[in-house]
């Protein structure tokens, strides 16, 4: 006989976190960015030793700490989103600061990079392998910009009140852009940076 | 004061550890079949974690979450295909 404990329990499926318009933004970028990355496998299917040979002249070593400092924002944003929802609005607001101070750390070193392949005279025309890092990698960078100053707009309102434990939606927005930003990265690093 | 998010921080430690090791096959010039596919493999554990965990998806009701899902082994899977054509 089937006692009530051994029943199934209801499982009350959430709603997206975040305002909803965001996603179709997101939903919309992801696609963007999947069809950039299987452009770029596939033409490199045509030119392997072109492609293999000029991904050994990246800088690997920046695009690991860009990784790492993405990973780490994003874990910053997360400490943001779990303090607003205990009401703690001005630790939100401080977390957000470390995940912007950290976006300001890849784009540091994306310019150090960006201006060692300048001094080298890599242009979107030097090859077709560089026309996909130059491209890719800047479409990125300027998603991490925006990505920055989303987060910043969402710290200061954190800061003067504006979100509570109740109502805090446009952190939970400005959060789920910067997980997008993070999360096209994983896939870019290694395809554009060490897959050969 | 902050309570310790461990599920958090374990995604955290997982991403760096999986970066480190992405990073070390990168330095180490290894290359071909197997290593592209362990690299594909350890990039969809963490996109799957970003997703789960970072962005929260876990538990949202179809088809939201499972968007996400379907486009990061999608993109990965065709990315595999297209690595493996390059071999050929």
């Amino acid at each position: 006989m089937e006692t009530v404990a051994s029943r199934p329990a209801i499982v009350t499926k959430r709603s997206l976190p975040g305002d909803f318009a965001i996603w179709i933004f997101i939903y919309a970028e992801l696609l963007v960015f999947g069809i950039f990355f299987l452009s770029y496998a596939f033409t490199r299917a045509r030119h392997v030793e072109l492609f293999n040979t000029y991904q050994r002249h990246l800088d690997r070593e920046s695009g690991a700490i860009n990784t790492l400092v993405l990973i780490t924002s994003s874990y910053f944003v997360v400490m943001a989103v779990n303090a607003i929802r205990r009401g703690a609005a001005r630790r939100c607001s401080q977390w957000l600061l470390l995940a912007i101070l950290s976006g300001g750390v890849f784009v540091f070193i994306k310019l150090a990079e960006f201006s060692a392949k300048h001094a080298e005279g890599v242009t979107l025309s030097t090859n077709t392998f560089y026309m996909f890092y130059l491209s890719l990698t800047f479409f990125h960078f300027m998603h991490v910009l925006m990505g920055m100053v989303i987060l910043s707009v969402v710290a200061v309102k954190a800061y003067q009140g504006a979100y509570s434990a109740q109502d805090h939606t446009g952190v939970e927005t400005g959060a789920s852009y910067w997980h997008m930003v993070d999360l096209v990265w994983i896939v870019l690093f290694p395809l554009v940076y060490v897959m050969h | 004061m902050d309570k310790v998010d461990y599920r958090a921080l374990q995604v955290w430690l997982t991403l760096v550890v999986l970066t480190l090791l992405t990073y070390a096959i990168g330095v180490s010039g290894l290359g071909g079949a197997v290593v592209v596919a362990g690299i594909l493999l350890s990039v969809a554990v963490k996109g799957h974690l970003v997703v789960d965990v970072f962005m929260g998806l876990k538990g949202v009701r179809s088809p939201w979450r499972w968007i996400v899902t379907a486009w990061l082994f999608i993109v990965l899977l065709l990315i595999g295909v297209a690595f493996t054509m390059g071999e050929s």
